[in-house]
This record gives structure tokens, sequence and C-alpha cells, in this order.
């Protein structure tokens, strides 16, 4: 087992670099260079003066160059400076982490407080009335733009019920946000669990606990539960790799302090460093979280871990 | 196998360290808000859509950032609204009459924010740094061809290298900001002022503090109060979404918002609101030609496609009558803007006289003018655009809008201004300052994304940076002509971007200053 963790943390950090790469090459493909936008409000800036801070920025130097250099200095832990405000880039995103993990992981316990027990009452009510009512609450859950929703929320329980604030990044500024993501997420959640247990009720080792006259609740809990969380797990670390990295349009509406609303301002000054970082934080929580889903299918399923 | 793979998913240093981060989380989100809340509420709470980029006011162009860094910097001199300048930090000024060097005289007994004392030697400091080419102020060029500084006793001598008359007026602007020198430790940089607002703290996109600086004398003649602000602290949180800026706004947890403009229609006739829309902005919005492309090289087409502008319905269905209709290609209020003068010059709204021009160039029903009606995007002028390029079809013009993201637009305007064949483009764009000379910046060869025109303008260009009084005043209308006539430029609106402020009406006394600057001196804030 451990030899296969092993050759799956290389993979990981070979797919790292191979990111680093690309966003270091593919940011350059985007129009507009970050001079012109940071001087979009000066017409005082001279071609002179423009010119001068390009080199200094070393935007100045050819795009392989500025790529190659990255990922010498991101190897080494050094993700530069912003171009904004001359900060590193490192310490702004791991100041706005706890932020965003404390949202994701908000968000995440909604998806599963509510996704879990849908799914497993429209499976267990296949084609009767809780499944429509459930699929019903699934398809609005996906299709409900979160910003939408959020703003809604906003509306209702800060503007006109006044029981949360607007914005902020407080304890009780995290409740609407991680409802937001929470109600949208469990969509997919429940989707899942319900697909997953409808499966497994089908299974012969079902029918046979049933056939040694197992009750009911013991063939669910000792032989649906277990094989349906090898599923489940795996919608809980995309939701949570999705949560870390995509929250970004849920941490502007309601202006919560985390790396995606760092992400935004970022890409709308085109502030290239920090764009980067965001990605590099982006990619290694979807990396570590497949890393980590790997590991614990062998625990939950041993059979995987037999040579 | 369980705790076996426990162990080895986590080990103990892992498991801590994942609890310092968590535990960092839950501290600074429990405890870091909520005590800091509980404890010291702010006076005044702003909301505004995005933050400052740099509180360097000499490594920043960008309005929100010199927003906040003219709270904490003052200027040398000051400006009133009909545009005349005033003492500032220095209590009087000269002008060589080679008019190649400027001394100033600054007050007695100005201290910093950090005690230290602030005098000629401390703004000669500010100034050099300015304009030192390895600070990459953005707005170097704007100081003008200083060459070098000096200071005698309490008297800070500036020479330029040639005759520099926006100088004075350009002190004046929160480009100018003057800095004490204890703001500088090596590369750091810390910003301390003498102005009327001391920096707290700044947690970066989410909440600039600042408190009173009960040492502060106001020189500013757009501020009444003479000393200290009358509130003790202002927040400024940054609330991206205009929907929740107005709700916070609404629900009073900020008194003051960057409303957008749909909301503000709503805001200004509700009694419990009160709207700001600067008329000191300096900010002016033209419309240009690629000019260099046929048939745009015809003066009559570019002054057909102004007659088609009807700018009266920019301003009252794009701009919700928020803005004015400015004739002059500088904005009104600055010095040298004579505003009826400058619509004796332009083209005015006449369709049907424009048809007549396109038709004498040979364009009409059947050979309908195509151009590229090339934009950015921004609140107001995307339903401007879209009205304009009806105003064009009414003419028989084919406008087909690109928008464009800022950054992008400029870049490509640059290569737009630079083309002599291909599909003629014609765009509009906005500028501010507080000196008519922004029109070298502009027009002066090469000029803002190449828009430069010739040597005639760039010589009367030249001519009123060395002119002075009357004389350069009357240039400056030479150059309005000029611009005019030949319909290089169609004046538009003004003002035109982040003009806008609401508060509660608990809020008194705010003002807007010019270039958008934000002035809570005269501030009080009921309870």
């Amino acid at each position: 087992m451990l030899g296969a963790i092993a050759r799956r943390l290389a993979a990981s950090a070979a797919t790292l670099i191979a990111v680093i790469i690309l966003a270091g090459l593919l940011i350059h493909i985007v129009p507009g260079d970050p001079v012109t936008a940071m001087m979009a409000q000066s017409v005082t800036a001279t071609p002179e003066v423009m010119a001068e801070m390009r080199r200094h920025l070393g935007l100045d130097l050819p795009v392989w160059q500025q790529v190659g250099l990255y990922l010498f200095h991101v190897v080494q832990g050094d993700l530069g400076l912003t171009i904004r405000g001359n900060e590193p880039v490192l310490t702004l995103l791991i100041q706005r982490l706890p932020n965003t993990f404390m949202l994701a992981v908000s968000g995440l316990g909604v998806a599963l407080a509510i996704g879990l027990p849908l799914g497993f009452v429209a499976a267990l009510n296949r084609n009767g009335l809780g499944d429509s009512v459930v699929m019903l609450i699934a398809v609005l859950g996906v299709s409900i733009p979160s910003f939408w929703l959020g703003l809604v929320l906003l509306q209702v329980f800060s503007l006109d019920l006044g029981w949360l604030p607007v914005a902020g990044s407080g304890w009780r500024n995290m409740i609407l946000p991680a409802l937001t993501l929470g109600v949208t997420y469990s969509a997919l959640v429940a989707r899942m669990t319900r697909s997953t247990v409808i499966e497994i009720l089908g299974e012969d080792y079902v029918r046979t606990a049933r056939a040694r006259g197992l009750r009911e609740w013991q063939v669910l809990s000792i032989h649906v539960l277990r094989p349906a969380l090898i599923n489940i797990v795996t919608v809980v670390g995309l939701v949570f790799a999705y949560l870390m990295g995509g929250q970004v349009i849920i941490e502007n509406v309601f202006s919560w302090n985390g790396i995606g609303r760092l992400a935004i301002q970022a890409m709308l000054q085109r502030d290239y460093p920090l764009i980067q970082g965001f990605i590099i934080v982006f990619a290694s929580s979807v990396v570590l979280v497949s890393v980590v889903l790997d590991i614990l299918y062998r625990i939950l399923d041993p059979r995987l871990s037999r040579p | 196998m369980y705790s076996g793979c426990h162990g080895f998913l986590l080990p103990t240093t892992v498991r801590r360290a994942l609890a310092r981060v968590v535990l960092a989380g839950v501290s600074s989100i429990v405890l870091g808000h909520g005590a800091a809340r509980a404890a010291d509420a702010p006076a005044l709470v702003v909301a505004r859509s995005v933050d400052a980029d740099n509180l360097d006011p000499q490594k920043t162009a960008n309005t929100q950032s010199l927003q906040i860094t003219n709270l904490v910097f003052d200027t040398l001199l000051t400006m009133a609204r009909d545009g005349s300048i005033h003492p500032g930090l220095a209590e009087s000024w000269t002008a060589a009459p080679d008019g190649k060097s400027y001394s100033f005289i600054l007050r007695d007994g100005l201290t910093c924010h950090d005690g230290t004392v602030f005098d000629a030697a401390a703004a000669k400091f500010s100034v050099d740094r300015a304009v030192n080419p390895e600070t990459n102020n953005p707005n170097s060029a704007a100081w003008g061809p200083i060459t070098a500084t000096s200071v005698d006793h309490n008297t800070l001598t500036v020479n330029l290298s040639a005759p520099y008359a926006p100088f004075p007026a350009f002190l004046t602007s929160i480009q100018a900001a003057v800095i004490c020198p204890s703001s500088v430790v090596g590369t750091a940089f810390k910003p301390i002022g003498t102005g009327p607002f001391k920096l707290v703290s700044w947690t970066r996109n989410d909440r600039i503090t600042l408190e009173a600086n009960p040492a502060y004398r106001n020189f500013n003649p757009l501020i009444t109060n003479p000393g200290a602000p009358h509130i003790a602290k202002i927040e400024f949180a940054v609330i991206p979404e205009a929907v929740a800026r107005m709700a916070a706004l609404r629900s009073g947890e900020v008194q003051m918002a960057e409303p957008s403009l749909e909301e503000t229609a709503d805001l200004s006739k509700d009694k419990n609101f009160r709207v700001y829309a600067s008329d000191l902005s300096g900010q002016q919005m033209v419309m240009a030609f690629t000019w260099k492309i046929k048939p745009l090289d015809n003066p009559d087409v570019r002054r057909a496609i102004g007659m088609a502008l009807n700018r009266d319905a920019y301003r009252d269905i794009a701009f919700q009558g928020l803005v004015s209709t400015a004739d002059c290609p500088v904005a009104p209020h600055l010095p040298a803007t004579d505003e009826a003068l400058c619509r004796s010059y332009g083209v005015s709204y006449d369709p049907v006289a424009a048809k007549a021009l396109l038709a004498k160039a040979g364009y009409g029903p059947d050979k309908p003018l195509k151009v590229i009606l090339s934009v950015h995007k921004l609140p107001g002028w995307d339903e401007m655009h879209q009205i304009m390029q009806q105003d064009l079809a009414t003419i028989g013009v084919q406008a087909d809008i690109e928008t464009r993201e800022v950054a992008a637009f400029f870049d490509h305007m640059k290569g737009e201004n630079e083309r002599t064949t291909g599909t003629p483009v014609v765009w509009t764009m906005g500028m501010s300052g507080v000196d008519p000379d922004y029109l070298s910046f502009l027009w002066k060869r090469p000029g803002f994304v190449n828009m430069g025109i010739g040597p005639e303008l760039d010589g009367m260009l030249e001519d009123q940076r060395r002119l002075s009084g009357a004389a350069r005043t009357e240039k400056i209308h030479e150059i309005d002509k000029y611009l005019l006539q030949n319909a290089y430029a169609v004046p538009l609106l003004s003002p035109g971007w982040g003009w806008l402020m609401a508060s509660t009406t608990k809020v008194e006394g705010f003002k807007m200053g010019f270039m958008v600057s934000l002035l809570f001196n005269d501030v009080t804030v009921a309870p």
C-alpha cells in the first residue's frame, strides 16, 4: 500500500509541475498587459514610464523566460510578489486560506446534511412521491445559479429580516455563504447518493442479507451504507475541491475575505503572480483531495490494496 | 489496518499543523473581527466596490488608492472650486520669471502622524522620491521636467529644465501627495503623512481603517473645518457586489456606499438617503477616431458622426441624468475651460445636417459607411454605446460595437490608432485631471495609446506649458478650437466613472473634491 501511495504522490507532484508551467503559459494568452491595466486610469503615464515599469516587473522578458523563472522560484516555495502592492503572494494566500477552508468545510457540511438524507430517502422510495420531490429539489439546486441564490438570501436574511450581516468575515457572516454553497452542492450529493444506494440495493448480497432475515435497518447500515460510502466519499472529495477553488463568486457576493475574492481582484487587475498563485493553490487542493480519496478508497475497500 | 493507516495518513506533526491552521482560522474569524467590532465601533463605515491597490501615492495611478492616500497625505498647494490655486503645506510660492524655477515656503509647526517634523527638507525628500526613476511613479511625468531640488531654511526650490505652467495646479492634485520621510524605510513603505487621517490598518481586499489626526490643520478651501476631522474613525469596507453594497447601506451596516448607477436613481428619491455626484471630478468623456484610416481622415465625416450623437439622451437615459453634457475636450470647472466657447467650435446634434455631410463625402443609403465602435465596459457607458449605435444608424452609419475589458481595450487601441487601412474605428474614452495640460498627455505625439495628431498641435501643446495667465488660457482655447473644429475629438459627457456616493441621512458634511477625492473633514454622523 505504501508503494502505491508513493507512486500516487510522485504522479501528483508531476501534475502540479505541469499545472505551474501551464498556468505560466496560459496567463499570457489573455489580452491586455498588467501595466496597461494599472495605468488605465492615468493618461499621464507616458510610454517611457510604462516601459520602465514593464522592465521593473520583468514583463519585458520573453514568455518562456518568465515561465522558467517562475517555475524555478515556485519549486523553492517562492510564489513571487504581487504586481499591485509588491506583497508576497504566498503570504497573501496563506492569510486568506483559513477563511476559504472554513467556508469550504461549512459549505460541505451543509451539502452533506441536506444531500445525504435526501439521497437515501429518494433511493428507498424509488419512483415514489418522496423520490420525485427529492429529485425536483435536486434539479432546482443544480439549476439555480449560486450567486442568485446568494443575493436572494442576502435580501431576505440581511435586509428584510435583519438577522445576519451583509458583508465581512466574522462567524455570523459565514452562515449565508455556507448555506448558499451547501444548497447548491447538496443537489449533487443527493443525486449521487440516490443512484449509488439504488445500485447497491439491487446487489445479490443485499438480497441475500434480506433472505437471511436481517432487519431492514441492519441491511441498510451494514450492507448498503458501507459500500455506498466509497462513491459518496468521491463526491465529498470532489465537492470539497470545488469549494476550495470554486467559491470565487460566492466569496465576492458575500464579501468573504478568502482566496477566491483575492483571485477575482487579481484577475481584474491582471496581477499575474497572484493569479498564478491562486491556480497553484486550487490545483494543489484538487490534487491533495484526489490523493486523500485514493487512500480512503483503499481503507474502505481493502480489495484495492491487495497485490 | 485502520489504525495503521490513520497513523500513516495523519502523523502527529501533520495533525498538529492541521490543527494550527484550523485554529488560526477559527480564532481569526471568531476573535479577530468579533472582538474588534464589539470593543471599538467605527464612527463611519464606507463601502466601496474595490480596494486600494497601493497606499504609496507615488506608486499608484489608481483612483481608489489615491482616494485613501489623499486622506493620509496633504499637498503643497490646494485648489478652490473655481480652479484658483491656494496655499497648502506651503504657505506661499513664487515662480521665477523664466518659469523654470518655483520656490515654496513651508508652514511652521507642521508635524507628521508619527510626530516627526514636516519641513522643507521633508518636502524635498518627497518630491525627489516622486520623480526618481527608481520609484517607478506612474505619475512622474505629470511632475514636469524637474532637474533639481534644494532647501534653504524653510524654503523648497524646485528647478525645471523647461517652463511647466501646469506645475502649481498639479501640486494640488491627489497624485501630488507629499509623504513624510519616515514613510520610507529601505524598500518598505508605511503611509505616514500630515493629512487629516492616520492609517490604522489595512487588510487587503477587505478593510482599511483610518483614525482622525488630532493635530490636523486644514488648508484646503473646499473644506470648512479648520482642525481635526469631527469623526474619530473611518473604515473603508470592500463589498464588490453592488447589490450587497446597497443592502449594507439600507440595513445600516454601513453609513456610506458607492451606489450602482441603477440604485442611485432610487436612492435619490428616498428621503432616508443622500446621493452625491462629484461636480469637480475633472473627468471628461470624448469620442475619438482612427483618423488615419479613410474616410475618417475627412473632417466632414468625423463632424457628421459627431452631429449624429444625441448627448442629451446619453445623459438622461444611459446615465439617469446624473452627469452633464460637456462641450470642451477637457472637463468643466478646470482652469481655462470655457464651455460656451467650445460649443461655438464644436458640432451639435443635427442628424439632418449629418446626413448631408455624409452624402457630400459619398455615403448614403446605397453606400453606407461601416465603422467599428470600439469601447470598454463601464456602467452607463454600455447603454450609451447602444444608443450611439442607433444614432449612427439614423444617419446611415453601420457601427459594429466591439466591447473589451479596459486593459485589453487600451492595448487594442494602441494598434488601431496606428492603422492606416481597414475598417475605420470610432471609439470612446475618458480622462481626468486638475489642469487642461492633460491634453498634452493625450494628444501630443505619440500620445495616449498613440492618439497624437501632428506637429501643429504638438507645438500648441508645448506652448501652453511655457505660458501663464491669460496667454496660457488663450493658447488652451486655441487647442480646444483645433481639436473641435477638426473634429478630432467630440466631447460627450462629464463626469463618467466612480463619481457617485450615497449615504444615510445620518451623515452630514460629506464632499467630493477634485478627481473624485473624498473629503471627510466636515463629516458628522448622527447617532
